[in-house]
This record gives C-alpha cells, structure tokens and sequence, in this order.
C-alpha cells in the first residue's frame, strides 16, 4: 500500500491539482473561452473554436460521465505499482463543461458502462529520485467508489 | 489533377529486418520502381522522401544510393500517412509543372526505433498510457453500444485481410493456411475487443512511387494502361464540440467525410465508381467506420456489408486487397506508398491472384496521427 503521507508531485505539472487532502478529487486545469464561453482541456492559449485570444484559465470538477471504454492487457505504461502490472482501464470521458478527454480508468473491466458518472482520483505510479509519490489521475465509477 | 501518372513503383516487403539498412531497403524499392517506369535516376527531377523513425539528414542520405545528381530533396513527415503526404506533394508538383519526374520513397525501420526506446520507463506524462490499441477499441466500445456490432465483425474483416495478404508475396504476415473468425478472435487480447491479429504489426520496410507527367506514361511503356491520378486531399481538424486534443489519435470521422467527399467532387465520380479501396486499418475496427464514412455504404449498415462479403475479393467493393495494414504491415514512412504501389499492380490487371476483375478505379486512404487525413483517387486511363 502506498504511504499517503508522501509528498504527492503530478507526472507533469500544468494538467491536474493534487490536494493536500488525500481523499480530495483531483481538479483539471482547463481553459475557458471568454468570447464564445467553450471549455477545454489540456489549457490553451488561443480558442479552437471562435480563434479568440481571450481566454482564461479555470479549475474544472474532477468528474464526468464515460462516453466509451476498454481495457488494455498490458501493464500501465512507466508504473512500478504492481496493481498495475495486469493490465488497466482507459476511457473518453465528458466533462460536465464540455471537453471530452482520455483517461487511465480505475476499476475492473465488468465495472464500466457507457453513460455512467464517474469521479476523479489520484493513483501512485511510482517513486521519484526523491522518494516522493509521482501521481496520475485516474476515473472510477461512482457506483463502484469507496 | 489532369496531368499525373503512376510512371512506376517498386517495393521492399515488410517485414522485421535487423540486419538490412534502410539505405539497402530504400534502394531497392526505389531500383524496382525506376526499371519499373522504364527510367533511370538520371531521369528524375525531384525526389521527396517519407520517413517517420529514421534521424535527422537520413532522407537526402539515403538518396545518395541512387548517385549524386544535385535534384532537390524533400523530407515529408505526416505520421502514419508520411508516405501518402509525400506522394500528394510530388503530385502536386508535377501538376504544377515544376517537374516532369519525381520519386516518392518511403522507408522506416521500427524494429530500431524500439530498440532505441526507453522500454516505457520514462513517460513524460499520462498521453502514453493511451496507446493506439486502445485509442482505437474506444471506437469499438462505442460502436459495440451505438450499433449491432460484434466481435465477430472485426474478426471477419481481420481475416479478410490476413486472407488477401496470402495471396500478396510483398505482404509482412503470411498465413500458412486460411485464416478464420475463430483463429482472430482467439488471438491474444490487446485492448478489449480488439486482439493481435486484428491489429496490424510493427516492421520494416521501403516502397517508391515514381510520379510523372500523364503523356510520359504512354511513351515509356506503350503497350501498358496509364494509371493516372485524378484527385488529392489532405485535411488536418477541424474543431467540433467533444473534440480530443489528447493522446496519439487520429482526428474525428468527420474528417474522412469531408475529404472523399473533396476527391469525389475534384474526380466528378462516386463512391458507386470504385472498383477498390484501401484504407488505414492499422486495427480492423478503422476498416469498418471507414466503409461508412468513405460512402461505400450507409451508416449503421457495415456491419450487415461484412455479413454479406461486399467488402471480400469478388465482393461488391474488395478493401485492402494487398492485405492491408493488418497483414501486409505498416512500417511507417512506407505504408501510404504500399497502397500506391498496389492500387497501379490492380489498375494495370497485374496483381495476379488477388485480381480485382475489370479495376478501373481506387481509392487510396490513409490517417496520420495527430491528425491528417490523406486521400487519393487512381484511375486507368
């Protein structure tokens, strides 16, 4: 099991919060669209949409409803975590703002449905030279949350 | 495009090659298809090469194969459909009438870029989990809950391919013996529900299009059909609400729409005149969508085409007749020009075994990651 009390650092800075409190839901840092209001994720500078160069960067709630999954039978790409070496979840996710993003999902294959809600956590991947807890997000089923 | 020929192609099967270069690769492929055209290299004006995985410098180095000439040089890159981007921009060019001859050669070895890799011990961020073996049973999932699709559909077309592959002594994956649904699905699961023999393989390889003026192709080779090329697209994404800006993938149907749609309209033809396609089933579910969004049939009724073979050798419209991506491979740079070289074998009625009778027209389909779509209409003239 891994030591919660770790300092907790994400794989890459700039996509995701990692609260102090270790049951909190990761937010997504995303952009939003100040002349035409479209969300996105990862952040941006210039809007996709409308080309407006004013947008602003907001927080969006760690959730979202699963638009398709799989399950890969391999283990996650660069974890030391033996839970998950036999294989892991992947999912489209549609965040209530409006992107749609890709995303590891926790849980087993019987678990997903398309449509269901699911909720945002932080997982360990593995340690970094500083003994410090590198951490992913991840969606789980909301059904299926502890 | 009214004035572009296929002059000639040559090929390098795929396969996995330690110990042969891709200079050894390139020259061949690219001998094969100058004694093809009936040239030599001192006739070519240009040359643009496609290569996804090879260093810096390689394309204008390994042109020196061929002799030192002083021609222009051009290194295209588009992903998967590097080789296909680079045969729009010789065709392009010889439109334009910069050039009378130009070489398209593609070449790549993956089996050293997977050497050279880190094993995946040190991903820089949480892209890489989505390999495109699972970007792409996302497709199936989805379809699996849209549509009445099974398995047993990509199975089948898995099989096809495996099965037209045989009959391809260029191709990568030879079957022994007939492949069958059962065999595909029994194969080890990638990324549900996509297994290993529904996706296609890593590998090595080189193949060469060279590309000319329509009149040159008469002259050079009289007793022969002209396999002219009346049409090219290339689109990158447009945004639309739901897009992913995420991971290694290829970019909305949409895409696919809009381009054959653009190839149709350039050609003045109809999905109802193609006698062939191939397309970029890198996995077997991308053949499927792509029978609906190329307008071969309706959306929702692939599955009941597969049902019926439409898509088979001496079906309605054979796919990937060479065995496409899944068997006859797809080593990177290469693979657009493949589809080229055996669209010209079909439209000339040289493509023996897997002969697709009275060909007149094909379609050639590829998707770059990140993403593009490229898409090119060959026709006997």
């Amino acid at each position: 099991m891994s030591d919660q009390q770790k300092p907790r650092v994400p794989i890459k800075a700039g996509f995701f919060t990692v609260p102090d409190d270790p049951a909190a839901a990761p937010k997504f840092l995303g952009t939003r669209c100040e002349s035409c209001g479209e969300h996105f994720f990862p952040r941006r500078a210039i809007c996709a949409k409308c080309l407006s160069e004013k947008t602003s960067e907001v927080e969006m709630e760690g959730r979202g409803t699963l638009f398709s999954y799989t399950f890969v039978h391999l283990p996650l790409f660069g974890s030391t975590n033996m839970a998950h070496m036999d294989g892991y979840g992947v999912g489209q996710i549609d965040l209530p703002e409006g992107p749609r993003i890709q995303a590891p999902l926790a849980g087993k294959q019987a678990e997903f449905k398309i449509g269901q809600q699911l909720k945002a956590e932080l997982d360990v991947l593995r340690q970094d030279d500083s003994g410090r807890d590198v951490v992913i997000f991840r969606f789980r089923p909301v059904e299926a949350a502890r | 495009m009214k004035n572009v020929a296929v002059l000639g192609v040559g090929m390098y099967r795929f396969g996995m090659y330690t110990d042969v270069t891709n200079g050894t690769m390139a020259r061949e492929a690219g001998m094969m298809a100058l004694r093809d055209a009936g040239l030599t290299f001192k006739d070519v004006n240009a040359a643009y090469t496609g290569h996804i995985f090879a260093s810096v410098m390689s394309g204008v180095r390994v042109m020196k194969e061929f002799g030192l000439t002083g021609i222009p040089i051009q290194r295209i890159e588009n992903a998967s459909a590097t080789g296909s981007a680079a045969f729009r921009e010789a065709c392009l060019a010889v439109e334009a009438g910069h050039y009378d001859v130009v070489m398209v050669l593609g070449f790549d070895k993956m089996t050293t870029m997977i050497q050279q890799s880190t094993g995946g011990t040190a991903p820089e961020n949480m892209e890489d989990a989505i390999l495109p073996a699972a970007f792409f049973a996302l497709w199936a999932t989805r379809r699996m809950h849209e549509r009445d699709m099974k398995p047993e559909h990509l199975a089948r077309i898995a099989a096809k391919n495996f099965n037209n592959g045989a009959l391809n002594p260029m191709a990568q994956r030879q079957a022994k013996e007939h492949v069958t649904v059962e065999k595909v699905l029994g194969s080890r699961m990638v990324a549900w529900p996509l297994t290993a023999m529904m996706s296609c393989p890593i590998g090595d390889g080189a193949a060469c299009a060279i590309v000319g003026r329509a009149d040159l192709a008469k002259k050079l080779n009289p007793g022969r059909p002209v396999v002219k090329v009346i049409a090219s697209a290339l689109q990158s994404e447009k945004y639309a609400p739901g897009h992913l800006f995420q991971g290694p993938v290829v970019g909305p149907f949409q895409m696919s729409i809009d381009s054959s749609n653009q190839v149709y309209e350039e050609a003045g033809i109809g999905p109802e005149d193609l006698d062939l396609v191939q397309v970029h089933d890198a996995f077997a579910i991308e053949e499927l969508e792509y029978y609906e969004l190329l307008g071969l049939c309706k959306r929702g009724e692939a599955e009941a085409c597969i049902e019926r073979g439409d898509f088979e050798l001496g079906g309605r419209v054979p796919f990937s007749t060479d065995g496409g991506l899944i068997s006859r491979g797809h080593p990177g740079g290469p693979t657009g020009l493949a589809q080229i070289w055996e669209t010209t074998l079909q439209l000339r009625a040289e493509a023996d075994k897997r002969q697709v009778e009275k060909a007149r027209t094909g379609m050639c389909h590829m998707m770059g990651g990140g993403s593009v779509c490229v898409i090119h209409l060959l026709q006997r003239g």
